[in-house]
């Protein structure tokens, strides 16, 4: 949503005048239209006029960028050339298709909005708060916290979320550290420094997904760099010796999967 | 009293008070809001037309969030490309979205602007409510 430019904040002004005529009318102070990334209330901040999302935080994302960067970089300078000359040329195929996949994935879920729902506007949680306050008692009254509603004969209790001034819809949860109600609110991701969401799920199980398979592919194949040098008449020690000490990368990696 | 309004007046319209329509989540979570006709538009529009209004617009979120062939294809493909193809293309979901923008931008033009209403599109408020906002009756030449 955030890709589309025409995004403005309804202005009823603007009712039955189009903005131009307004604009151009002496009388009237123009306004510019700020756009919605602009004037956003939780704590996002944003790149490329509002393409791009990220948490206030960024979270240890560099260093998992770095991590991947720098793993793949060492498997393709060290073992590939190896690899290529003993076994076959697909195997720095296979493993930078993967690493695209890995980084755009990644790239993705941090810089898409998870699902933030906007949060109510004055008029319509004074609306809300009109509802429940049907006691007419003087004494302000914070609004209840629940709300009961049926789903295909179910009760389901909707929370209230007294920053964004709302009754959460079902699934939706309030993330502290991005300050917004989420749809269908997985967790917060530091490792990806977003919150994970509705509308960024599918890019993080790719994410996910894709990320297993490529070190997996990379462990593999440091197994089979590893064998076929010690085959070679030298001994298992004097294999790793040779190859660079890399392999707190690959632990760490698996860690993180 | 004057009887030309300077165009200045006329841009400006008086929020006289807004209405909520919620979700029905009767049928589950999918995107439909409840056709029941707010007690505040009586004076103001017609119960039929409202309704049928809001058919069409759970109608059109219903056809947007249909899983098919189309969007399973959409989904296979976005994945095996690293869901790069989503910078090319717009998905089913996106496109009917733009729909519905247009189907509410032409009921207001043609329905509710002249009934002094202006229905906002629920995408802008995260698919929770209709806000319906209810302007202050005026009529040109009357005395003030």
């Amino acid at each position: 949503m955030m890709k589309n430019c025409e995004y403005q904040q309804i202005d009823p002004r603007a009712l039955s005048v189009s903005p131009l005529s307004a604009q151009s009318h002496a009388e009237k102070t123009v306004q510019r239209c700020r756009r919605k990334w602009e004037v956003f209330p939780g704590k996002n901040r944003f790149f490329c006029d509002g393409r791009i999302i990220l948490a206030s935080q960024s979270g240890v994302l560099p260093l998992t960028l770095g991590l991947i960067v720098v793993t793949c970089g060492l498997f393709f300078a060290f073992d590939c050339p190896f690899l290529v000359k003993h076994l076959t040329v697909f195997i720095p195929v296979i493993g930078g298709t993967l690493f695209v996949f890995v980084v755009f994935s990644l790239l993705r879920t941090s810089f898409t909005d998870p699902g933030i729902l906007p949060r109510a506007t004055p008029d319509e949680a004074a609306d809300i708060e009109k509802q429940i306050d049907t006691s007419g008692s003087s004494t302000y009254r914070p609004p209840p916290r629940t709300k009961e509603i049926l789903i295909n004969q179910q009760v389901v209790k909707l929370k209230y979320c007294f920053t964004c001034k709302m009754f959460r819809p079902p699934r939706t949860s309030h993330c502290s550290l991005c300050d917004n109600c989420v749809e269908r609110f997985d967790h917060h991701c530091p490792w990806v420094g977003n919150c994970v969401g509705k509308r960024n799920y599918r890019f993080f199980y790719s994410f996910i997904i894709s990320l297993s398979f490529l070190t997996s592919f990379i462990f593999g194949c440091v197994i089979t760099h590893i064998t076929l040098r010690s085959q070679e008449g030298k001994s298992l020690v004097q294999s790793i010796q040779e190859s660079p000490a890399r392999y707190p990368y690959y632990t760490s990696i698996h860690i993180i999967c | 009293m004057a009887e030309t309004h300077s165009l200045h007046d006329l841009q400006q319209p008086t929020v006289s008070s807004k209405v909520f329509v919620q979700r029905d989540y009767g049928s589950g979570t999918i995107s439909k809001f409840q056709t029941k006709f707010p007690s505040e538009l009586e004076s103001r529009i017609d119960k039929q037309q409202f309704e049928e209004t809001i058919q069409t617009l759970n109608n059109l979120y219903a056809e947007a969030e249909k899983l098919g062939g189309k969007s399973y294809l959409e989904g296979c493909l976005a994945c095996l490309t690293a869901y790069t193809i989503f910078l090319c293309m717009e998905t089913h979901y996106e496109k009917v979205l733009k729909k519905i923008a247009r189907y509410i931008k032409d009921q207001n033009e043609k329905i509710y602007a002249p009934r002094g209403l202006l229905l906002t599109d629920p995408i802008e408020r995260g698919l929770r409510v209709v806000e319906i906002t209810i302007f202050e009756e005026r009529s040109i030449g009357s005395g003030r």
